[in-house]
């Protein structure tokens, strides 16, 4: 589903990712593990469009997406959650819901399901539809950061870092939804990770990002047991 | 008490005006996060457009003002797109420097192409009307209430519906928009349509009552300016009570003080309201 070949992002003349390749396939539920700072955010927003990178190629079901603006790519079926949310803070709940569906304002019927379905994994989201976002918790701004995502109903969710700053509590909340993002609705998804306990626990397979190059790969939880891992992200 | 009641029909009228003209301004602003300095000068263009078809070509009032509201938008695009929009990455001072080429080159334009002195639109609706006492022109009770419907036909937009929604999701969270799926060059060229074509209405609705000449526009972009860090940077709400305050102060200052002193009062309100709230009106606090 997305295929990476030797992906190089610069940004400020410094070479935040450098030769990554990897592929993911339809279905697969896939971790990016890496310290701050490795480079996890400048990949997925390479993926995005957001940043274009200096050299290689991102194919995303069989297209060549490296030249194209985010908004084609989101389009295609590849939506980011990014860090930060970045969600309309003084819009309501549900307005920023529907920007999310944007690429599919012409088809308001499947919109209003896919908003049922949001509703129905942050039933919180729909109590508080007319409440600007701005006024949230981070981890409701979090859940509508993924709500919105889920809106364009992508084939491949990108999340970056999704329990970053939450408290422990809800950061299990935020992985029980994911899993079933992944499990229930079928969607393709990469989360990116600090949390490696977390996302070791939910995901099948990952990759170590380490000063913005893979170095290592495998089984969840063949991870979970391998030593550099269980000393640089696990505290062991 | 008639003075009185002159003087604040006067300043809803211009109130009416400049509030049009700043919502453009400050809704560009929530888009590019810098001002566009040539705003003022777009209105001047407006005002003449409107002025050739009234006066070269027979339009009615309406039909010319319509087009020119048209042809605006399209100006306004084309600046968007080669003053703007090349530079969108680099240090804000570039922008400026280009913003400011761009207006000096429409003001000395207009001046080669149509001479330095003003010119008057003949007046579509001259009789006077009585209200409560005071006599004014149809006209300037036009202005006002044209508009209001522009200001409420805008509010609609922008709060109801998708195309509207756009603008205020490339305001609030420029990257979280090109997430979703929203293409940002389409909504700045948008929002600059809007923007323009709405100056080009005021610059055409008061052309009667005043004149249209190369300078109308620097001055009322600078008024257009003030009102947009008076309400607070980019907030529409401020842009509307900002436009109708600064109106009022001059109309008022102007009438009982002196007519010669009126910017003097509009730019010493500026200084004073930003003295006391240094983020404007309606402003955020920091950030
Ligand atoms: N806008 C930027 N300008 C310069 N360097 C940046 C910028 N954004 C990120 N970097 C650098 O790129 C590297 C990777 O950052 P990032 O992708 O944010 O990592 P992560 O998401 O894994 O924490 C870091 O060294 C960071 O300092
Ligand atoms: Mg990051």
């Amino acid at each position: 589903m997305l295929k990476l070949k030797e992906v190089t992002t610069v940004i400020g003349g410094f070479a935040a990712i450098r030769n990554v390749s990897l592929e993911i396939e339809k279905g697969e539920f896939v971790a990016l593990l890496g310290s701050n700072g490795a480079g996890k955010t400048t990949l997925f927003r390479t993926i995005a469009g957001v940043l274009k990178p200096a050299n290689g190629s991102i194919e995303f079901k069989g297209l060549k997406i490296n030249k194209l603006p985010p908004h084609k790519i989101v389009a295609l079926g590849l939506s980011l959650c990014p860090e930060g949310r970045q969600l309309f803070p003084q819009l309501s709940v549900y307005k920023n819901l529907m920007l999310g569906a944007y690429t599919r304002r012409k088809d308001p019927k499947g919109v209003q399901q896919t908003l049922e379905q949001v509703y129905e994994l942050f039933p919180i989201l729909k109590e508080r539809r007319n409440q600007p976002a701005g006024t949230f918790s981070g981890g409701q701004q979090q859940m509508l950061a993924i709500a919105r995502a889920l809106m364009s109903k992508p084939d491949m969710l990108l999340l970056d870092e999704p329990s970053m700053g939450l408290a422990p509590l809800v950061v299990q909340k935020i992985a029980d939804a994911i899993k079933s993002i992944s499990k229930e609705m079928g969607t393709t998804v990469f989360l990116s990770e600090q949390n490696a306990n977390m996302a070791l626990m939910i995901t099948d397979r990952g990759y170590v990002l380490e000063n913005g190059k893979l170095v290592l790969s495998g089984l969840s939880r063949e991870l979970r047991n391998n030593d550099m891992v269980k000393k640089a992200y696990l505290g062991a | 008490m008639e003075l009185f009641l002159q003087q604040i029909i006067n300043g809803i009228m211009l109130g009416s005006t400049y509030a049009v003209v700043a919502l453009g301004l400050t809704l560009v602003f929530g888009i590019l996060h810098i001002p566009n300095f040539a705003h003022g000068h777009l209105y001047m263009l407006g005002g003449y457009v409107t002025f050739f078809l009234v006066t070269l070509y027979g339009f009615g009032f309406w039909t010319a003002m319509i087009s020119s509201m048209v042809v605006l938008a399209l100006v306004g695009m084309f600046v968007e797109r080669v003053v703007y929009r090349p530079l969108r990455n680099q240090p804000h001072i570039n922008s400026f420097i280009s913003a400011i080429g761009a207006l000096m080159f429409l003001e000395t334009f207009v001046i080669v192409a149509w001479g330095p002195q003003g010119q008057r639109i003949p007046n579509p609706y001259p009789n006077p009307i009585e209200i409560m006492g005071i006599i004014l022109t149809q006209q300037r009770l036009l202005v006002i209430i044209a508009a209001i419907v522009l200001i409420i036909l805008l509010q609609l937009f922008l709060k109801k519906t998708t195309p509207g929604t756009t603008i205020e999701a490339v305001a609030q969270n420029r990257e979280g928009a090109m997430l979703v799926g929203i293409n940002v060059n389409r909504v700045s060229s948008m929002t600059f349509a809007i923007a323009t074509a709405t100056a080009a209405a005021a610059a055409s609705l008061v052309a009667p009552i005043f004149m249209v000449s190369p300078s109308m526009g620097a001055l009322l972009g600078m008024k257009a300016f003030i009102i947009v860090i008076l309400g607070g940077l980019g907030s529409v709400p401020g842009a509307i009570c900002g436009g109708y305050i600064l109106g009022l102060i001059e109309a008022l200052g102007g009438g009982y003080i002196s007519a010669d002193y009126k910017d003097v009062f509009a730019f010493g309100a500026l200084i004073l309201i930003l003295a006391i709230k240094p983020t404007g009106l309606f402003g955020k606090e920091a950030g």
